[in-house]
């Protein structure tokens, strides 16, 4: 039997195959209106990969936003729950997850067992999201990458509200259009700024503890993590594929109920 | 008495002319990316068929966020108080006012004679402002004067789980593809602006004659499901989206006509004893609050404060206001001792003493 978790998250649709010695396949595929439908497409590529079928033994686990709504999964977990099992997995000195997600923002704790112990999560409000920093990038007319190494560039950064997407957009606007516009690489370290002042203050909310990880889409942006290191004061860890800790998470749940003989 | 008003929103520019206190023009135009030009572009427009020029006015007040980009104005007022006052000529029984504009939403209580009397405001958020209504018109591909008609159509509003401008949009654009009806979607949002609005309004007082005011009050559907949610009839202007101008304009009335002068911004600190007046008097339309005298006072009795509006403004701090002449000089004497103080540092001559 295979162990198999899915993340569906509002950007994207993550899946991990593991078998006893680790993680056997990963696949990440764009996210549709059905997350049904969009689960079902990572599954197939992540089989595909592995060498395995639909039809062999699988041990399904869902979770992210739309884990609720698959109907093939054996069970649902909590993003958190999940968050908690693939960062430890990843780095057991973890006490502290930050994932950074497109839609929402969840930080966790957990303890030296690898169970969560406090979380906090904000997902009301695009300011300090990965579709924020998405937009800027189109604004910018950069790519994401192309962002990241312009702000190891910057020496100062650019004044940008972290409250609202929607109005941070107008302030990078006046920026560029200043006269003298501001440096791009000032304006970029300053979106970074801003998603980062965001997520310190979700992170003060349950209190810094070390090792921090870093995971999620997000955390590919290496100029932001940077920043983030200079406010939380020391390096955080980050994982090859940030985005699939919490879908390894799941598929390591699924593992453990295999061993359990969990249904 | 030929007087204008001109609010310079965020989103669009309005200007009222007044002479001797009816509307003779009014007029609302977009606000450009320079405050100088769209305010010279707007007051045209509104002089435009009436035979008048710039010259022929008295006096003029400028108000909204840009209102300290209007060369020709002789004044600036909040519009916090320009929209208290300009409901105030409409209907004198209005108390409370949900001012919902371009680029954020105010609730203000005024009294019987449109002096604000508490006011709360959100412009932190794009969430439920014109702005927002923007977008989703773009997303919905209606015209935004429709969006109204086309919202009060719908029988059964869409919940939505967010005011986040950008997740609604996300959320509307997953709705279309399903295929919800557009009215439907435009219901339900108005129904999360207006429970936001709702909870604006419960932090002031929030009282039986209720209007609201801004752009968006032009908006029949969200008019509607603020009705539902407030449960109030709010009375509205003829054009609620130019409140802010009239007020502007009818405070422009008031200084020409010598009442209400620029006296009444005027804050006195002090006391008359016996050997003579001592007052420190502090012009609270000239402070910019830029804080320079309070570390320039060798005496140190300046601190800067928020005033009604939010805006820092200079005061002389309390503690000393009752012993101001044995701290403070006076102005002639501390000049003589002192060359940075409190006169040589205000680029605005916003304060003075009696002394």
């Amino acid at each position: 039997m295979k162990a198999l978790g899915i993340d569906v998250g509002s950007l994207t649709t993550k899946a991990v195959i593991l078998d006893d010695d680790g993680i056997l396949a990963s696949s990440i595929v764009s996210s549709g209106d059905e997350a049904e439908l969009s689960a079902k497409a990572a599954l197939e590529q992540t089989l595909n990969q592995a060498g395995l079928s639909f039809d062999d033994n699988l041990y399904i686990i869902s979770t992210g936003v739309g884990g609720k709504s698959i109907s093939f999964s054996q069970q649902q977990k909590a993003l958190t729950t999940c968050l908690a099992r693939g960062s430890h997995y990843l780095f057991p000195s973890v006490r502290m997850t930050i994932e950074m997600g497109a839609e929402s923002s969840t930080i966790i704790k957990v303890n030296e067992r690898g169970r969560l112990s406090d979380w906090a999560n904000q997902d009301k409000c695009a300011a300090g999201s990965g579709i924020f920093l998405q937009q800027m990038a189109k604004l910018m007319e950069m790519s994401l990458a192309d962002m990241a190494q312009l702000s190891f560039k910057a020496k100062s950064k650019a004044d940008i509200s972290s409250t609202c997407a929607v109005f941070a957009e107008s302030e990078v606007i006046s920026h560029v259009h200043r006269d003298p516009p501001t440096p791009r690489e000032e304006i970029v370290a300053g979106i970074y700024f801003s998603v980062v002042s965001r997520i310190m203050s979700l992170c003060k909310r349950v209190g810094i503890e070390k090792d921090v990880a870093v995971t999620g889409g997000v955390a590919l942006n290496s100029g932001l993590v940077r920043i983030l290191e200079e406010e939380i004061g020391f390096g955080v860890m980050v994982p090859d594929i940030p985005q699939i800790a919490a879908a390894l998470g799941a598929a390591l749940v699924a593992r453990e109920n295999i061993e359990k003989g969990i249904k | 008495m030929i007087v204008a008003g001109i609010d310079i929103g965020s989103r669009a520019a309005k200007a009222v002319v007044l002479n001797d206190g009816s509307i003779i023009s009014s007029v609302i135009c977009d606000t450009g990316p320079e405050s100088v030009k769209t305010s010279y572009r707007t007051i045209e427009a509104a002089l435009n068929g009436t035979g008048l020029s710039l010259d022929d006015i008295q006096y003029s007040v400028a108000t909204g966020y840009g209102r300290v980009l209007v060369p020709f104005a002789n004044e600036n007022v909040s519009e916090i108080s320009c929209h208290a006052r300009g409901i105030n000529w409409y209907s004198s029984s209005v108390r409370t006012i949900l001012d919902m504009g371009g680029q954020d939403c105010k609730a203000i209580n005024c009294d019987a004679n449109g002096r604000v009397t508490n006011f709360i405001m959100n412009d932190k958020c794009a969430g439920g402002t014109g702005r927002f209504l923007e977008m989703i018109a773009e997303v919905l591909n209606i015209p935004l004067e429709e969006i109204g008609d086309l919202a009060l159509e719908s029988k059964t509003a869409i919940p939505f789980n967010t005011i986040c401008a950008v997740f609604a949009k996300s959320e509307a654009i997953s709705f279309l593809r399903q295929g919800v009806a557009k009215r439907d979607i435009l219901a339900g949002l108005n129904e999360a602006i207006a429970t936001r609005c709702l909870n604006l309004l419960r932090r002031i007082s929030l009282e039986k004659e209720f209007s609201i005011t801004g752009g968006i009050a032009k908006n029949k559907g969200m008019v509607a499901k603020l009705k539902e949610a407030v449960g109030l009839e709010p009375l509205l202007a003829e054009d609620p989206q130019i409140i802010g101008a009239l007020g502007a304009a009818l405070f422009a009335e008031e200084r020409c006509k010598g009442i209400g002068t620029r006296e009444e911004l005027k804050v006195h600190y002090g006391y008359t004893d016996g050997t003579g007046d001592y007052f420190i008097t502090i012009d609270t339309a000239r402070c910019d609050g830029c804080g320079e005298c309070v570390p320039a006072c060798p005496s140190g009795i300046f601190e800067m404060v928020g005033d009604d509006n939010g805006q820092p403004k200079a005061k002389v701090k309390e503690a000393v206001r009752k012993k101001l002449a044995f701290l403070c000089p006076g102005f002639h004497s501390c000049s003589r001792n002192h060359e940075v103080n409190c006169h040589s540092v205000c680029q605005q001559d916003a304060i003075s003493h009696t002394w």
